[in-house]
């Protein structure tokens, strides 16, 4: 539903600050007095730290305090499960003195200079005992294997998170008789995926500031996706009630998942109590990569079945991933897998057992998609090699079993009514591609070499569809605050003050709820401002996550106008008024069946992807990309083009040069010139997005979410297009030169 | 050896002791509080503290702080006019959308001015080799590319 301001592609708020270098970012801010923080890790990937000295480092002129485990009143934190200490080492709490991966942190140095902090790093002294250690998810998983985290009581509101061994969540979904549909089965196909990780490489390296404000309260200016999770985490490890504690979001410069889970938050908060000073840190791209998670790498072994006519019988999937030394959001992240891997379809008889595993590892957590690319790359490989062998189009194929809105999907719960964005996006990518439709079904177009194609350019298109849950789901109820002030003295308003605590990571959240507060209030967008994101003035809006920002604080932006509005018609001035919008509740999902209804709203996508291989280099480009998205409603068509076009090329740098290596526990890739990003000489010829507007009932405006959605079908494409151009399925990724010239060579 | 240098910054005069591994970036951000110019990797690979020194876009991260002696050094606080008025490639950014996290912004901004100083109408491959040392995150560069068209005919319009 268009408006005045909803649907218009209005300028950022921000974009004048950023493009005259006036924006700040966590490391830009100075303070009168201000120290400096350096972090000591550990540099082994198990070990039990039997002490630490820090006399020497004491010791240093310049050196202010050294923190140690025993300076931490709760030495715990996580997201989800606080099975992290803050400091690794000797303290109340059973299993803080392991060392569970390379970068677990040992101490942090305080001082009037970086480099003295620095210097101060060599001088701790810290006596280590090795433990083995284990790298692989699946050895993890072998009864010998040794147990990497003390026995947990388990929680009721995660119950997916299982403590058993070396297992810290389990997720199942059983329906109907797998084994008797296979022996029905005219086509089987059987893959194994080895899924890569992925590093979130934001431009901006983990920064930020503590310090005592005015009132006393513990302060920290850092780049984050929900400062109140960051300012309970905080609270949490310092035994201090919330209250005390203060968190504020300056500019962020890029975030994709990777700031959800506390980086420097809780250290920052522990120095600036310690010191009584402001205490700043600065981390360097190298330890930005080697001491935070990362995409969970994921192996999975993958088995469907189909009729002749090619009607899906059956799915069984076995997916293990790789947790890392800590559970992060894995327990959330192999829900989604879990919830994307059989993929849009009508299929009657479902198994998947997915596992998230404890190694020694760097963790893993929140990447854009949660789970859903790696779970979409199974389903959508698995369909297109289904169509393959079964002489059918893959667009015919996925039209024939595409659950219809009000069928049931594989955990149970009803596809929604407003569900016609998996066929329309599809529909689109296909008549892009140049597919055609008769009596027969959808055809794909000819493959025919192009005029002046030498020999050894050949070429392919693949294509995928995706869903994926919009909001935190499995039973959480989801809620987000916004609150709003009018003044003037009038009968109109003459200013407007939206407060909400939305992370503007680079999405452009805040220019979004200036466009909607204003469409709600019905006042021009120029009379009102957008406080900054800071948990002294505002309530909790949640994170910036799960592609839920723009549908829930659109939602509680719409609540608090029509309060703010009653009031100021009954002549409050300044009137004020606040709101939390609830969300459709969800349920948690059964432990041994799947069955559930873990969702109240999705999204869908479709890609498709054209690919020129040269079969003597081995090297690939990709002269077109499409992608169609039902985005419900796009609040602003510019923020939401870039968020598809900036979704595509990440995905594309996943599945093609990011090559994220961990060795026995160690990152190999711990620059930009070893981890590849994608530069501006790697994007697609032509990229083209296409926005489909079928609205969501429960949104605002009729909004659905969308930050992740373009990512997820981008791999299983590009692994069409190239099997079609390299004459062979490649079932790891990413598809690097030598992955390339082998399957060539395979297939020579 | 640590020496007091002179140079221009932004058309003004400055000063500074630099000397040894002391690094241009670290003049700008902490002797002269320009902190628009960013350090996203310190190894030259990202581009975001990409500032221009006599007409040439260098990474100040890697730049020796000594060598501005006698130089004249723009970052992106020097684009813009009197009365905070956008240059010309920033108004095409903020336009464009070529802006999201904004981190990559001022590098990405200088680079493109260093490119249009010299070539005012660059073809899409002198484009793309100007800003391959420039990473972007969020972007994709699709709006970044659009940014740098519209740049360069507002630029020649003039």
């Amino acid at each position: 539903m268009k408006g005045d301001y909803v649907g218009q592609s209005l300028v950022r708020l921000d974009a004048e600050d950023k493009v005259c270098g006036r924006a700040t970012y966590p490391g830009d801010f100075e303070m009168e007095g201000m120290a400096w923080m350096k972090i000591l890790y550990a540099g082994r990937p198990h070990a039990r730290v039997r002490g630490v000295d820090c006399a020497k480092a004491e010791a240093l002129p310049g050196v202010l305090a050294v923190l140690t485990s025993r300076d931490v009143p709760c030495n715990e934190y996580g997201l989800q499960y606080p099975d992290q200490p803050v400091l690794c080492g000797p303290c109340d709490k059973e299993g803080a003195d392991e060392v569970r991966f390379v970068t677990d942190q040992v101490a942090a140095v305080i001082a009037e200079t970086e480099a003295i902090a620095e210097q101060a790093l060599g001088l701790i002294e810290v006596d280590y005992e090795d433990l083995p250690a284990i790298f692989d998810p699946r050895q993890a998983l072998e009864p010998d294997a040794i147990r990497l985290h003390p026995a947990y009581p388990g929680t009721p509101i995660h119950p997916e998170l299982v403590f058993e061994f070396n297992v810290a969540s389990r997720h199942r979904i059983r329906r109907g008789d797998v084994e008797s549909a296979f022996e029905q089965a005219d086509v089987i196909v059987e893959s194994e995926y080895e899924i890569p990780g992925q590093e979130h490489a934001f431009l901006q390296p983990e920064a930020g500031l503590g310090y005592l404000d005015e009132q006393g309260r513990i302060t920290v200016i850092a780049a984050g996706q929900w400062a109140h999770e960051d300012r309970a985490q905080i609270a949490h490890a310092m035994a201090l009630e919330p209250e005390k504690v203060r968190v504020v979001y300056p500019a962020i410069g890029g975030a994709f998942g990777g700031r959800e889970d506390e980086s420097v938050q809780i250290l920052l908060a522990l120095a600036a109590q310690k010191v009584e000073r402001p205490v700043k840190i600065v981390w360097s791209r190298e330890e930005s990569i080697v001491a935070r998670y990362k995409r969970h790498k994921v192996y999975a072994r993958a088995r469907w079945a189909a009729r002749k006519d090619g009607t899906l019988l059956a799915a069984e999937n076995h997916v293990v991933a790789d947790a890392g030394a800590y559970v992060y959001t894995t327990n959330k992240v192999m829900g989604n897998l879990l919830l994307t891997c059989n993929g849009p379809y009508r299929i009657p008889n479902v198994k998947t057992d997915v596992l998230g595993v404890y190694t020694n590892n760097l963790p893993k957590g929140a990447f854009r998609g949660f789970g859903a690319p790696q779970g979409n790359f199974i389903a959508e490989s698995q369909m297109n090699k289904l169509a393959e062998k079964l002489g059918l189009d893959p667009v015919e194929l996925r039209m024939r079993n595409l659950i219809n809105p009000g069928e049931p999907m594989p955990w149970g719960s009803e596809l929604p009514d407003d569900a016609r964005g998996l066929k329309d996006s599809l529909e689109a990518v296909a008549e892009r591609l140049g597919w055609s439709r008769d009596e027969s079904g959808y055809r794909a177009p000819a493959k025919a070499a192009r005029a002046g194609d030498p020999p050894h350019i050949v070429r392919g298109v693949g294509l995928a569809i995706g869903h994926k849950n919009v909001g935190f789901s499995f039973g959480y109820q989801e809620n987000a605050w916004a609150g709003m002030e009018l003044r003037g003295r009038g009968d109109e308003p003459e200013e407007g003050l939206v407060f909400a605590a939305s992370s503007d990571v680079g999405q452009g959240t805040r220019t979004v709820i200036r466009q909607m507060a204003a469409e709600a209030l019905g006042l021009p967008v120029e009379k009102l401002r957008v406080e900054p994101t800071d948990t002294a003035i505002t309530g909790s809006s949640g994170s910036c996550s799960a592609s839920r920002m723009t549908f829930m604080i659109g939602n509680a932006v719409r609540g608090a106008a029509e309060a703010v509005l009653a009031r100021w018609r009954e002549g409050q001035r300044p009137a004020r008024a606040e709101h939390t919008y609830l969300a459709p509740k969800t349920t948690q999902i059964d432990g041994q069946t799947g069955a559930g209804d873990p969702n109240f709203s999705y999204g869908y996508v479709a890609a498709g992807v054209e690919l020129e291989l040269d079969t003597e280099l081995g090297t690939y480009r990709f002269p077109r990309v499409i992608c169609a998205n039902d985005v419900g409603q796009a609040i602003n068509p510019r923020l939401v083009e870039g968020q598809v076009e900036g979704a595509v090329i990440q995905a594309l740098g996943w599945v093609s040069s990011e090559h994220f290596i961990e060795r026995d526990g160690v990152a190999q890739t711990t620059t930009l010139s070893t981890y590849l990003v994608p530069t501006i000489a790697d994007i697609p010829g032509e990229i083209e997005t296409i926005l489909i507007e079928n609205p969501e009932p429960h949104g605002p405006w009729g909004a659905r979410g969308m930050g992740e959605m373009p990512f997820i079908v981008v791999a299983a494409a590009v692994q069409h297009a190239l099997r079609q151009a390299a004459g062979k399925w490649v079932d790891d990724f990413p598809f690097t030169i030598e992955r390339v010239l082998r399957a060539l060579k395979q297939e020579r | 050896m640590k020496r007091e240098i002179s140079f221009r910054v932004n058309g003004a005069e400055a000063t500074a002791v630099a000397g040894g591994g002391d690094r241009l970036i670290d003049v700008l951000r902490e002797g002269l509080g320009l902190t628009g110019t960013k350090e996203g990797c310190g190894e030259g690979e990202c581009g975001a503290c990409t500032v221009i020194v006599d007409g040439r876009a260098v990474n100040a991260c890697l730049y020796p702080a000594a060598e501005i002696d006698g130089r004249e050094v723009t970052t992106v606080e020097g684009l813009t006019g009197p009365d905070s008025t956008l240059g010309p490639i920033q108004r095409a950014f903020v336009e464009c959308g070529a802006v999201q996290c904004g981190f990559c912004t001022p590098g990405m901004i200088m680079s493109t001015k260093a490119l249009l100083d010299g070539n005012p109408d660059p073809s899409d491959e002198e484009v793309r080799d100007a800003l391959l040392g420039n990473l972007c995150r969020c972007t994709g560069y699709v709006q970044i590319v659009e940014a740098v068209r519209r740049a360069a005919v507002a630029g020649r319009d003039r």
